[in-house]
């Protein structure tokens, strides 16, 4: 066990944490197979969003285009439910349109 | 002729025909029927300017209108308002049926909480997609940051009356399909992955973990407890992440090892 380890040992010893149930230890791992060393933060998607959708929607492959905001998307739920939602909100209304 | 033209044409011949205006006319009163004519010729180009802009306004004229005072500014608030609002059912359909009584008011609220941001934002607009896709993002942010926290504040109060009347639930070490080997192994490597959990991640990251994996707290309300923003708050977890994935291959443990380990009988 190297210094740093037992030094948190001998802390997490003094503070009582609450226990992760199982099941949110294995929802943690789950996502650490697509983790990237390079990941932009949820603002810088938040900014190119409205692009990447329209990309897609025009049938340009956004996810080639723009890899950062695909991997983002892969990992950030809460960014990946408004990409979702913007999306549908671009196909259906263009759809009505026609 | 268009719909439009043919109704444009049709009002302009009934008012000619109104009494007042041949009357104006009659009396050979001049200024005041140009007059009259020269208002309603107006009204029909603004009209029918604001039908035809609705769809057709560029990117530079939606800044230009909504940027201005008066009645261009009030027509683009208008359109917008119509179409943030022919968006948003579509935008919550994964999440609120437009039957249930919220539905309503909350794309009322969302609308105007919309058109409020747009003119306080108007000037970060970079035109890297159309304006209406923009707007629609925004009412897309402040709808579901509404439903999450929503979401999470009955699904907390539920939990909280649940637990009163209910056992907690088994758990994945309690599965009555493992054999007792599995069962064993799946004890061990639990123990070993919450042993790297402990002695890798901090005590913010912990807390964070457990705000959003556990409590399934939004990630705007668990930045606000953490005292953050969710852009600080996601590059804790990312590093957590990160942090994790590399101590794991140091010590041979592969996640997708773990998760195998949990799907087999």
């Amino acid at each position: 066990m190297n210094i740093r380890a037992l030094i948190q040992k001998i802390k997490s010893s003094f503070n009582h944490h609450e226990e992760i149930p199982n099941e949110a230890v294995l929802g943690f791992l789950r996502v650490l197979e697509s983790v990237r060393e390079e990941d932009a933060p949820c603002d810088e998607i938040y900014a190119r969003i409205d692009e990447y959708v329209e990309r897609e929607v025009d049938k340009k492959d956004a996810a080639q285009l723009m890899p950062l905001i695909r991997e983002h998307l892969d990992m950030c739920s809460e960014c990946c439910e408004e990409y979702q939602a913007l999306l549908d909100v671009l196909e259906k209304t263009s759809q009505d349109e026609k | 002729m268009g719909v439009l033209d043919a109704l444009e044409h049709e009002q302009l011949e009934s008012h000619s025909r109104s009494p007042g205006f041949k009357s104006l006319c009659a009396h050979n009163n001049e200024p005041l029927g140009s007059l009259f004519v020269l208002t309603f010729l107006s009204y029909i180009v603004t009209r029918r300017y604001n039908s035809t802009n609705m769809l057709t306004r560029s990117n530079e004229a939606w800044v230009s209108d909504l940027g201005t005072s008066g009645p261009a500014r009030e027509a683009a608030l208008e359109d917008l308002r119509a179409i943030v609002q022919k968006g948003l059912p579509y935008a919550l359909s994964r999440w609120l049926s437009p039957d249930q009584p919220q539905f309503n008011s909350l794309v009322e609220e969302v609308t105007q909480e919309t058109l409020l941001r747009v003119l306080d934002q108007l000037s970060t607009f970079e035109g890297r997609s159309q304006f209406t896709t923009w707007v629609h993002k925004i009412a897309v942010r402040i709808a579901l940051t509404e439903l999450r926290r929503k979401r999470w504040r009955d699904s907390s109060l539920d939990e909280l009356t649940e637990n009163e009347e209910l056992p907690p639930p088994p758990g994945l070490l309690a599965d009555p399909q493992a054999g007792p080997e599995t069962s064993a192994e799946r004890a061990d490597m639990l123990a070993r992955v919450r042993r790297i959990i402990e002695e890798e991640l901090t005590d913010r990251q912990r807390q964070a973990l457990i705000l959003l994996g556990v409590q399934d707290m939004p990630m705007e309300d668990a930045a606000r407890r953490l005292k953050t923003n969710r852009n600080a708050l996601y590059k804790l977890l990312h590093d957590a992440r990160l942090r994790l994935k590399r101590r794991l291959s140091m010590e041979d443990i592969t996640p997708n090892e773990v998760l195998t380990l949990f799907e087999q009988k």
